[in-house]
């Protein structure tokens, strides 16, 4: 699972934004939403007909593989970082 | 096919040697051939573990750059994901992908096929090299 994700912006004739999200603590505190989240997702399974276990697992298997996804893009001066840990 | 076995192969076939004589020249040949290194020995590096995507741009003389870094392990998850997607949703996929210029069938995509794919990805470089744009696609 995703421990820390980085957000770094640099923009022409600013300072750079540097952002470390710590996932874990966002996740406890944001838990009674994913709950409703999960809820909803497997209340959509049951309309779609999927099975809700194989798609909660596929679910968990992208967001647990997304440690060391890197995502940068510049553009001049400009830039923006993005790296999931 | 080698050199050699096409000669021998190509005098069977113009009636110069019998097939008794093809076969034995075809043995010996086997015989002084080196052995065959194994699949892992032709590869040695390490198992690629990213899928690396390096985009290079000049544009009205601004550059600009992409760089994204894909765990293979991510494609893999996204392939089984995909799997579970009901036909109705694929079928969308298709008509999407068909509008923007990809007439790419997904519902034709068997998971294991997929899987194959995502496995043998660390065998791809992609490099485009353009006055304007520099794209290289490859795995680490």
């Amino acid at each position: 699972m995703p421990q820390l994700v980085t957000v770094r912006v640099t923009r022409v004739n600013r300072r750079p934004v540097r952002i470390w999200v710590p996932v874990l603590p966002v996740v406890l505190v944001l838990a009674p939403v994913l709950v409703l989240a999960v809820l909803a997702a497997a209340a959509a399974c049951r309309v779609y007909r999927i099975s809700v276990a194989r798609a909660l697992g596929s679910g968990w298997r992208v967001i647990s593989a997304l440690p060391g996804t890197q995502l940068d893009i510049g553009l001049g001066r400009s830039a923006v970082l993005v790296t999931i840990r | 096919m080698n050199e050699q076995r096409r000669d021998v192969l190509d005098l069977l076939a113009e009636g110069k040697i019998t097939a008794t004589e093809a076969d034995q020249l075809i043995t010996a040949l086997e015989r002084d051939q080196p052995p065959v290194a194994s699949s892992s020995d032709t590869r040695p590096r390490g198992r690629a573990k990213y899928l690396r995507v390096m985009v290079d741009t000049l544009d009205d003389g601004e550059s600009g750059q992409i760089n994204v870094r894909v765990p293979l392990q991510l494609l893999r998850a996204g392939v089984r994901l995909a799997a579970v997607l009901p036909p109705q949703v694929l079928e969308r996929a298709n008509a999407g992908l068909s509008k923007s210029g990809l007439p790419i069938d997904l519902t034709q995509l068997k998971p294991d096929e997929l899987e194959a794919l995502v496995e043998h990805l660390d065998e791809l470089v992609v490099d485009v090299d353009q006055p304007d744009a520099k794209v290289r696609v490859f795995c680490e």
